[in-house]
């Protein structure tokens, strides 16, 4: 396993002031990064996943967002508490990110070989001909066509997976220890993601760079991750290598998130649905925000919130489930025939714990925590 | 398959943008095929393939540059008297992809439903209205307490659940679901489906469920139709194209989903495609043909004869 930590996230809470009262967006948020990996962070809407991102990148909007509390340590440095002025040089130097929409990434107005040019002249004194050569180079890299001519055109003349090429260019021209991706690939087409994510894989090898992933597409996680966190409600509920998130899930939610998704050999039996919609941040449930839509939910549910229980060394969860005295419940078909599939391919057996769990009783229901 | 009744024929389909201009479109071009009652037919293909055209073509929503949609063995795209639109626009719905953007935000939802219902004078009375629009807001799985909201008030789950009841409400026989769970979170995607399949079962519906996310597609259809540069490639049986992808561009849309699988996607080999590879001659004469049963393929001769040999195996 890698050990050297890249970036450590510590109990990080953020809240936003709108007119309708305080939105708690981060509720106690904790992660770290380790060197050369791709951390993958899924939810839906509204989990959390982008503020976390965000406020590392120190990006959120001064006016109404607030870190009530925790730290972002990056390089021993606490990220939250930098001047903006020192936060400039790690910002597309040491950190960069990628964003969702190509199409508004870039400046309309600006040439491409400018735009990539930019943070090598600002962050690394290079001289307009040493960055020019540079960003040939850089759009080499990343895989468009006759670099010469194409340096000299406009954003407009490029189509939507050209740009996220020229978007990734841009935040790879300083070699950053950290890139961020925000849905890079989610506004475009399946075939032109595959070339996208293939390309991110190849230029991580290359740089030695680490990566956190933001989708909400499992598929682009299975594809990229080597360790994934699920997010619910501003918290991280379960944070564990690919494999055991996919293989050997623990907590209800994402439980529900992979039966949701049909996979091929999904026939015409219903839909996993995870039933209800998430909670309002703005008065955040009491207890476990998962409850409301937990089939497995307990009355410990609704009064405490759950800690982390290990699994693994790299794998944890927050669910009262796996409390000792906790109800033996039964995942959903499509968990367990993951967990024998996976079994039965490796010969390694992950989570006995929740196998020897289903045999044991059929009626999850409402039952009594502790 | 031979004996199911085709409810709706579209033959040779085109729909041209800026016609005879430099800048002409062919979005849509020459595609044909047939929609039999009470199938799940859906349409894939990347963005700007001219899937969604398609769609919007079929419902009349735009008006066709040349071929003919015939539904229940009239012909939709023929001069027609309001009346007869009218009749025809009851018979056909379409749920759209944004639900955003397509509830007006100045109606109530008990207006939005009832629109149809008013135009269509389906309702005697303000009561039979109302009663008409809490049981379509139940069947969705919404409440009546709904009905007086405003679209703002709801998550995108939900609006998309009210677009599904404003579709039912005038008793259709055919949907076109113009990407209908693009724009909602996974855990919301599901629910949705779930709905549209039990409705389908329901009521009778036949569905034209047009979207690029494949492995919901797969789901949900019956059969598929991909679509590439304004043609249709292949049109075969759900379990059949994923099987058996013949066309070139079908194999490598197929390769390029990503699985919720990370073992699977370890070994991943992505194949990518060229239109050049087909290398036709001048005087072949590329067409859709039927290779097995239900499985057709734009091809050339040659490679017709190549498909039929590979899928005998």
């Amino acid at each position: 396993m890698k050990v050297e930590k890249i970036l450590q996230v510590k109990d990080l809470n953020i809240s936003f002031h709108t007119f309708s009262g305080e939105v708690k967006a981060i509720r106690g948020v904790s992660f770290d990064l380790f060197k050369g990996e791709t951390l993958a962070i899924v939810g839906e809407s509204g989990s959390g996943k982008s503020v976390t991102t965000k406020s590392i990148m120190r990006l959120l909007p001064e006016h109404n967002s607030e870190i009530k509390s925790g730290e972002i340590l990056f390089n021993g440095k606490d990220l939250t508490k930098l001047k903006d002025k020192e936060m400039q040089k790690i910002r597309g130097h040491d950190i960069s990110m990628i964003f969702q929409d190509p199409m508004t990434s870039l400046n309309p107005t600006m040439k491409i070989g400018n735009q990539i040019m930019e943070p090598l002249i600002k962050h690394q004194n290079m001289s307009r001909h040493a960055a020019k050569e540079r960003t040939l180079d850089l759009l080499k890299l990343v895989g468009i066509p006759k670099p010469e001519i194409r340096i000299n055109q406009y954003p407009h003349q490029f189509s939507g997976g050209m740009r996220q090429r020229v978007v990734i260019a841009i935040a790879l021209a300083c070699n950053p220890q950290i890139l961020i991706a925000d849905e890079p690939t989610t506004a475009l087409d399946v075939t032109i993601q595959a070339q996208i994510l293939e390309l991110m894989k190849d230029l991580q090898k290359k740089i030695d760079t680490s990566i956190i992933f933001i989708t909400h597409d499992l598929g682009v996680v299975a594809n990229v991750a080597d360790r994934v966190a699920v997010m619910y409600g501003g918290k991280i509920v379960e944070i564990g290598t690919a494999d055991e998130i996919f293989y050997n899930p623990q907590h209800p939610y994402t439980w529900g998130l992979i039966s949701s998704m049909p996979d091929m050999d999904t026939d015409d039996e219903e839909l996993f649905s995870i039933p209800g919609t998430p909670p309002d941040l703005l008065d955040p449930p009491k207890g476990d925000a998962f409850a409301a839509r937990n089939p497995f939910v307990m009355k410990i549910d609704l009064e405490l919130e759950p800690p982390f229980f290990k699994v693994s060394d790299t794998h944890y969860a927050a669910t009262w489930l796996l409390h000792p005295d906790a109800p033996k419940v039964e995942p959903p078909d499509a968990v367990k025939r993951r967990q024998n599939q996976f079994n039965g391919l490796t010969g390694v057996s992950v989570g006995t714990a929740s196998l020897e769990k289903g045999s044991q009783s059929q009626f999850p229901g409402i039952k009594e925590g502790k | 398959m031979a004996e199911r009744k085709k409810l709706l024929e579209i033959k040779n389909l085109k729909q041209y943008f800026n016609e005879g201009k430099l800048n002409e479109v062919k979005a849509v071009d020459t595609v044909s095929f047939d929609i039999y009652k009470g199938e799940v037919m859906g349409l894939v293909g990347e963005s700007g393939c001219g899937k969604s055209t398609t769609g919007r073509t079929i419902i009349r929503l735009y008006d066709a540059t040349g071929g003919e949609v015939i539904y229940d063995g009239v012909n939709v795209h023929g001069k027609k008297s309001k009346k007869q639109l009218k009749e025809f626009n009851r018979k056909m719905q379409m749920i759209f992809q944004d639900p955003y953007a397509s509830l007006n935000p100045r109606l109530k939802i008990a207006d939005v439903i009832a629109e149809g219902i008013d135009i269509h004078g389906l309702a005697k009375s303000k009561e039979e209205r109302m009663e008409q629009v809490y049981e379509l807001l139940e069947t969705v799985g919404l409440n009546k307490e709904h009905a007086t909201r405003y679209p703002h008030e709801f998550s995108g789950g939900q609006r998309q659940r009210i677009g599904i009841a404003r579709a039912l409400a005038v008793q259709p026989e055919f949907i076109i679901a113009d990407e209908p769970i693009s724009a909602l979170d996974v855990s919301i995607q599901a629910q949705v489906v779930n709905l549209m399949k039990k409705l389908q079962k329901e009521k009778d519906l036949t569905y034209l469920f047009i979207a690029h996310d494949l492995s919901m597609v797969k789901y949900i259809s019956d059969r598929i139709g991909v679509m590439y540069f304004g043609k249709m490639v292949e049109l075969a049986p759900a379990d059949e194209l994923y099987r058996n992808p013949l066309h070139p561009y079908t194999q490598s849309l197929l390769s390029a989903i990503p699985a919720p699988d990370p073992i699977s996607e370890r070994s991943r080999r992505r194949k990518s495609y060229d239109p050049a590879s087909h290398n036709y001659g001048g005087n072949e004469s590329i067409e859709f043909r039927e290779v097995t049963p239900g499985h057709f393929v734009l091809c050339s001769e040659k490679e017709f004869n190549q498909y039929k040999a590979q899928s005998n195996h």
